[in-house]
């Protein structure tokens, strides 16, 4: 898979993920992390390659094919993007109702429970801007799993939130690793990408340059610029 | 000035003054939703359409700031029966007051597309919103709370615009009391009254607005 404009921001990506598999991405700003994720759920537009899921392509060429990638993908971003206008439940179920036509009670009740698993039942009726950012980001993992995707893409779900709300948010995804969803996980929580990670993915400058279990990746680097990556971070 | 003020010979028409004060609000908030309608259209365009319709919806917006409203109507009323429209006074000023403030609007809402908070519109995008659910959904909401403050500024002015219909006979309030003036000749009066239901008419939607803003969009308005 490859994306970009003069100079390509992605070359050469190329993962085989298995389903129930939590995939850690990680790599130095600007290595592509980001816009992998923002590919594959179609908000850029890939200049070259495939992705196939359960053996079906995912057609990217243009805005009516793109719902493929959007049955398949959901996204939860790093600043938790929730619509400011509409409650907590109605951040969850609209998506379903408008864009899947759902029937509209039914989408509301797998909402208040999704709710519920994500640990917000009394706050079906908040406004974001009533919710901490934790609540807030539980929020929108909560209005992505409505969705039902078959992968779920979290975006650096953690780095705009006060580090006492991390853990909340963190508990949330690996609840959702141990009931057996495929994710991609960019961060920059290196002890939680080695935790809930069955394998960790190092990219720079546009490339997977390594990928395996965490313990070799961490502890274990081969490429050069994997090891001065590892060593940066461990020296926090 | 040596002026006695006889308020009983005016009294009596103030049922009418009213009846022609209900005329003006209708016609504000028909043209003002009109033109909401308009100018949320021609911001959409102007957000995510192609160059030609970007530039039509330029021409427009250029065009009706850029001349005067009575003109506009002059033209609507007079030039168009040629080409075989043939419009009432009153449909004819409800249209240009709307496509008038259609531009204004337009303006105005372009300014909410521009202060669009980013992430909403990748989540919606990210989720297969069509640009129409886009609007209607998250864009249409932001624009009503974070442009409050002008809309309803917008739609003031439309109640006091509507006293341009008097000039096509149309009786709503300037209309009916220039014809009560006409009638009694008791111009401070007549002028008076109907100065004062302006001001009322004015208040009590300055207040109708903000709280239809505090209900609608949570916004934080002062009442008066």
């Amino acid at each position: 898979m490859s994306y970009g404009g003069k100079a390509d921001v992605l070359r050469g990506v190329s993962l085989d993920v298995e389903r129930g598999e939590v995939i850690g991405l990680i790599g130095p700003s600007g290595s592509g992390k980001s816009t992998i994720l923002r590919t594959l759920v179609g908000l850029l537009k890939p200049k070259a390659g495939q992705v196939t899921v359960d053996g079906a392509p995912v057609d990217y060429a243009s805005r009516s094919s793109l719902r493929t990638a959007r049955d398949r993908f959901a996204i939860v971003f790093q600043q938790y993007n929730l619509f400011q206008n509409m409650t907590a439940l109605r951040n969850v179920a609209i998506a379903p109702t408008l864009v899947k036509k759902r029937d509209r009670g039914q989408v509301e009740a797998e909402a208040r429970a999704l709710l519920a698993r994500v640990g917000l039942a009394e706050k079906v009726n908040a406004y974001p801007d009533e919710l901490s950012g934790g609540q807030q980001q539980r929020v929108a993992i909560a209005r992505a799993l409505a969705l039902k995707p078959d992968i779920l893409l979290l975006d650096e779900v953690t780095a705009a939130l006060d580090p006492e709300l991390v853990g909340e948010v963190l508990d949330t995804i690996r609840a959702l690793q141990r009931d057996g969803m495929t994710m991609l996980i960019v961060s920059h929580e290196m002890g939680f990408i080695r935790e809930v990670a069955s394998r960790v993915a190092f990219l720079d400058q546009g490339s997977v340059v390594e990928v395996g279990p965490p313990a070799d990746v961490f502890d274990r680097p081969t490429s050069p610029r994997l090891r001065d990556f590892t060593s940066r971070i461990l020296r926090h | 000035m040596n002026y006695s003020l006889i308020w009983s010979q005016v009294t009596p028409h103030i049922p009418y003054l009213l009846g022609g004060a209900a005329l003006t609000l209708q016609l504000a908030v028909i043209s003002f939703l009109a033109g909401w309608a308009i100018g949320l259209v021609n911001a959409s365009v102007l957000h995510f359409g192609p160059r030609p319709a970007r530039l039509a919806v330029q021409g427009y917006v250029t065009f009706f700031i850029n001349t005067p409203l009575l003109v506009q109507i002059f033209f609507i009323f007079f030039v168009l029966p040629d080409a075989g429209i043939l419009l009432s006074p009153y449909a004819a000023v409800a249209i240009g007051m709307s496509l008038n403030a259609g531009a204004y609007l337009t303006e105005i809402q372009r300014a909410g597309f521009q202060s669009l908070r980013r992430e909403e519109i990748d989540a919606a995008t990210a989720m297969g919103f069509s640009v129409p659910q886009m609007v209607w959904y998250v864009i249409l909401p932001h624009i009503a709370k974070a442009l409050y403050p002008p809309l309803s500024n917008q739609f003031i002015i439309q109640v006091m615009t509507t006293s341009i219909a008097a000039i096509f006979a149309v009786e709503e309030l300037t209309g009916r009391a220039y014809n009560v003036n006409s009638l009694t000749f008791r111009s401070l009066e007549v002028f008076s009254i109907t100065a004062v239901i302006y001001v009322v008419l004015t208040l009590a939607c300055s207040m109708a607005l903000a709280l239809l803003g505090r209900w609608l969009f949570r916004v934080k308005a002062r009442i008066l």
